[in-house]
């Protein structure tokens, strides 16, 4: 090997250790959350994700401590059956197990010479036992975080279950229909999407229309114009809020996804527009002028030559602006609120004001993170390509 | 143009024809099925009183409410307000949101809920815009003196409280303080001479964590109150929220420093200051119902029961887990939640008089969404945990809210930072001082 090539490879390391470094940090925490996710409740609030895939609690203690006697599986000894869940009933905990074992039996130590455990392990060997007399049937991984989040579960136990016993609450029907459940993360990625594609394609439409006229377009006063829409940028949305909140109480538009859309698509304007122009503004002249003299209108040039050489702004536009009001919360929570609530609107709502529920918020939280995933990679190579979009001329 | 974008347009129309129709199609959250006919009466009957007056409310009126509740506490709120929903055929928008934020939006733009659950403080907050309880048809003869004394504000009537949840509970495990041959203290002198008792047997007596995000402290401030009620009495605690009583005096300085000896030792609770300033005030409570128990007590209120009961689903209420007022406890701390009205149309009227009537009290109390202040839901809890609960409510001498949530201005917090400055360390009188001045800011203004 060619010493140019080795100090090439040593020259980089740093940059993957960095890069490497960066990628643990962010899916080390999404890894964790998306086991929790599928964790059910009281293994989430007694041990951590790590934890998923190790043995079960207690299980090294029994086989040190115990199993000599009573054997690996607990059948061993016909009189004291650890599989026989009326007997393991008695020992729930370390306080009753450990008062069984300081006991004598027939005489001889329990443990014989082996010492008393301490109180940890005599926890572990009695929720060990647990599990081989099937009193504990927790499941290590769970799929009821999932549902109890779509159809909007808000009682104490699964959905499931209360639908096995009939006890589900009032809106709850315990058919398909739960999956639209007005309550529910299923209807809420409905009303997020209804949120969302006008909420993008009407400023991308407005601002492309805008962009081209204001780039190839002669008028007076264009650039005064482009400047005070640009400058607009600079106006912060919760400003507004007051405002546009009457405006609309008085056009009766409160609650309803118009106002949504309208919302978003006026803040959206200023920087769609100025990415637009400085996109369309940056293609040679020479093509438009070659299409003006073959007799083509504003029109032709927009669509048959503006907006293809524009898509790859138009995609970058299009990601951005989707995951802002997908993601977006305060304008949803303003403008919408409970009446047609979104994903961002309804992940909150799935714990109570003092923490109990929050299995439901991880569940929800990945659910809410679909969606710009599978666009971000449909779209990522225009995502580069669209941040370099008017950057440079030329 | 090229193909793959035109279908992409047409997608994208479609959506949005879809969803214009949709509000047409969106079932209103808790929509009202449609009132039936009221049975032909038995000629043999007598005729009653209905249980329910809905005040002359024409079906398919609507309710919009706007409230902190969500989760489980959401699904209580609809099965307590059924019964209503059903009779008059009244459909509620509800919408639910901890940012208060959303309530001063609504309110300032003009376009306030009909009715609101918040805190007692918003009751000061918008008392020019709130209609009067007695304006509304409240049964007034169901509520104590104190609690009308609460909600009202300049000689009115403002609020409703609808909901109680006494915070001035010790929840223990009994099998663990048998086993250990510990018994339930009778007075502030027993507790003192059990948690040293505890200590010298090598078992951490407290947890004690706090940690709650942006709202780290509030379970400190509870304790704190606590013990004031204990050391200093109800009329002391008022004195406090009335601006009456500095929040630098003695009697909290010295309240304080009791809290302190044991929320910043390791031998009191789990993991001395550090423990207590970063453990989540869940987690505190599951230390105490683990196996083995991290500690012995957490004073925590009602919903640390929900909350034993989920992370341990094996334990049981009565045997495993349960609760004793903090003793010697003069009155009782707690939260409430009071419903306001900022409309007086009849069937807001019917809500309030549901609520307040009898048969309110009762299904408040059978779905036991904490406690009814509603005296004709006394005796009907099904829960036996909130059936103690009721009983140490009716027997308290007084009921004093919490006093960070009854201090408009963010005194909440200035009390949160005051015990958090000092388990981190800091000076106790430096602490109290600033607190005082938001509290005297806040009171005097």
């Amino acid at each position: 090997m060619r010493w140019s090539s080795i100090n090439k490879k040593i020259n980089n390391v740093p940059t993957h250790i960095i890069i490497i470094f960066t990628l643990i940090i962010w899916i080390v925490p999404t890894l964790g959350l998306l086991l929790t996710s599928i964790r059910p409740l009281p293994a989430i609030n007694t041990t951590g994700w790590w934890t998923v895939l190790s043995a079960p609690r207690g299980m090294k203690t029994y086989e040190q401590a115990c199993a000599s006697c009573h054997g690996q599986d607990g059948k061993l000894l016909t009189a004291a059956d650890l599989t026989n869940p009326d007997i393991v009933k008695k020992y729930p905990r370390s306080t009753q197990l450990t008062a069984l074992l300081q006991k004598e039996i027939n005489g001889q130590p329990h443990l014989g010479m082996t010492p008393l455990p301490e109180a940890q392990e005599s926890a572990d060997i009695a929720a060990y036992m647990k599990r081989l007399s099937n009193l504990d049937k927790t499941p290590k991984i769970t799929l009821n975080n999932y549902v109890d989040a779509i159809v909007g579960y808000r009682g104490t136990q699964t959905y499931t279950e209360d639908c096995k016993t009939g006890k589900q609450s009032l809106d709850l029907k315990c058919n398909l229909s739960d999956l639209v459940n007005p309550r529910g993360m299923g209807r809420a990625f409905l009303n997020s999407l209804i949120v969302t594609l006008p909420a993008t394609f009407l400023p991308i439409l407005f601002a492309a229309f805008a962009g081209f006229a204001f780039a190839w377009l002669d008028f007076k006063g264009r650039f005064l114009l482009f400047a005070v829409l640009v400058g607009l940028q600079v106006v912060p949305l919760q400003m507004t809020l007051v405002p546009i909140s009457r405006m609309y109480a008085q056009l009766g538009l409160n609650g309803t996804f118009i106002a949504v859309w309208l919302f978003h698509t006026g803040f959206g304007l200023p920087y769609a527009i100025y990415l637009m122009r400085n996109f369309l503004g940056g293609l040679p002249r020479e093509l438009f002028e070659a299409a003006y003299l073959d007799g083509a209108s504003h029109w032709t040039a927009f669509t048959r030559l503006a907006i293809p050489l524009a898509l790859p702004a138009i995609a970058s536009l299009g990601i951005f602006q989707f995951l802002w009001v997908w993601n977006d919360l305060l304008v949803a929570l303003v403008f919408l609120g409970g009446s047609k609530p979104v994903m961002t609107y309804q992940i909150g709502n799935m714990v109570t004001s003092l923490g109990a529920g929050w299995q439901l918020l991880t569940a929800a939280a990945f659910l809410s993170m679909l969606l710009p995933m599978v666009v971000f990679f449909a779209l990522q190579r225009y995502f580069i390509r669209g941040m370099m979009a008017g950057a440079v001329k030329g | 143009m090229n193909k793959k974008i035109k279908v992409l347009v047409g997608l994208l129309l479609a959506g949005m024809l879809i969803a214009a129709c949709a509000p047409v199609a969106t079932p209103a959250p808790t929509q009202a099925p449609a009132p039936t006919e009221p049975p032909a009466p038995a000629p043999t009957d007598v005729p009653v009183a209905p249980e329910i007056d809905c005040m002359g409310t024409a079906s398919g009126d609507e309710i919009s409410m706007l409230y902190q509740w969500s989760g489980n506490e959401e699904e209580n709120l609809n099965k307590i307000l059924a019964p209503f929903v059903e009779t008059c055929g009244i459909v509620l928008k509800p919408e639910s949101t901890r940012d208060q934020a959303l309530l001063d939006t609504r309110v300032k733009a003009g376009t306030p809920p009909d009715i609101t659950f918040w805190n007692v403080t918003q009751l000061t907050q918008y008392k020019d815009l709130l209609v009067a309880m007695p304006d509304l048809g409240v049964n007034a003869d169901n509520y104590a003196d104190y609690w009308k004394a609460i909600g009202t504000v300049d000689g009115k009537w403002l609020g409703l409280p609808v909901k109680a949840d006494p915070k001035t509970l010790v929840w223990y495990n009994p099998a663990n303080f048998a086993a250990a041959g510990y018994a339930v203290p009778a007075s502030w002198a027993d507790l003192d001479a059990l948690v040293e008792k505890m200590v010298a047997d090598g078992k951490v007596p407290w947890s004690m964590g706090m940690e709650s995000g942006d709202a780290t402290g509030w379970t400190g401030s509870d304790f704190i109150q606590d013990i004031l009620l204990v050391t200093q009495g109800p009329e002391y605690v008022m004195g406090i929220i009335n601006g009456t009583v500095s929040y630098d005096d003695p009697g909290v300085k010295a309240a304080y420093e009791i809290y302190g000896k044991w929320a910043a030792d390791a031998k009191y609770t789990v993991g001395g200051a550090q423990g207590t300033l970063s453990t989540s005030f869940l987690n505190a409570i599951h230390k105490v119902f683990s196996d083995p128990a991290e500690a012995m007590m957490v004073k925590q209120s009602g919903f640390a029961g929900g909350e034993v009961k989920a992370t341990y689903p094996d334990l049981a209420y009565g045997p495993d887990y349960d609760f004793f007022g903090v003793p010697g406890a003069k009155g009782l701390q707690g939260g409430s939640d009071w419903m306001m009205a900022f409309s007086d149309k009849p069937a807001v009227k019917a809500l309030v008089a549901y609520l307040s009537s009898a048969k309110g009290g009762k299904m408040w109390a059978e779905v036991g969404f904490d406690l009814t202040p509603n005296m004709a839901g006394a005796d009907a809890y099904t829960d036996p945990a909130l059936l103690k609960k009721a009983q140490l409510l009716a027997n308290a001498t007084g009921f004093t809210p919490d006093i960070g949530d009854s201090i408009p201005g963010g005194f909440g917090s200035a009390e949160w930072k005051a015990i958090v400055d000092y388990l981190n360390g800091g000076n106790l009188d430096a602490a109290l001082t600033a607190a005082a001045a938001v509290q005297a800011e806040a009171l005097n203004k």
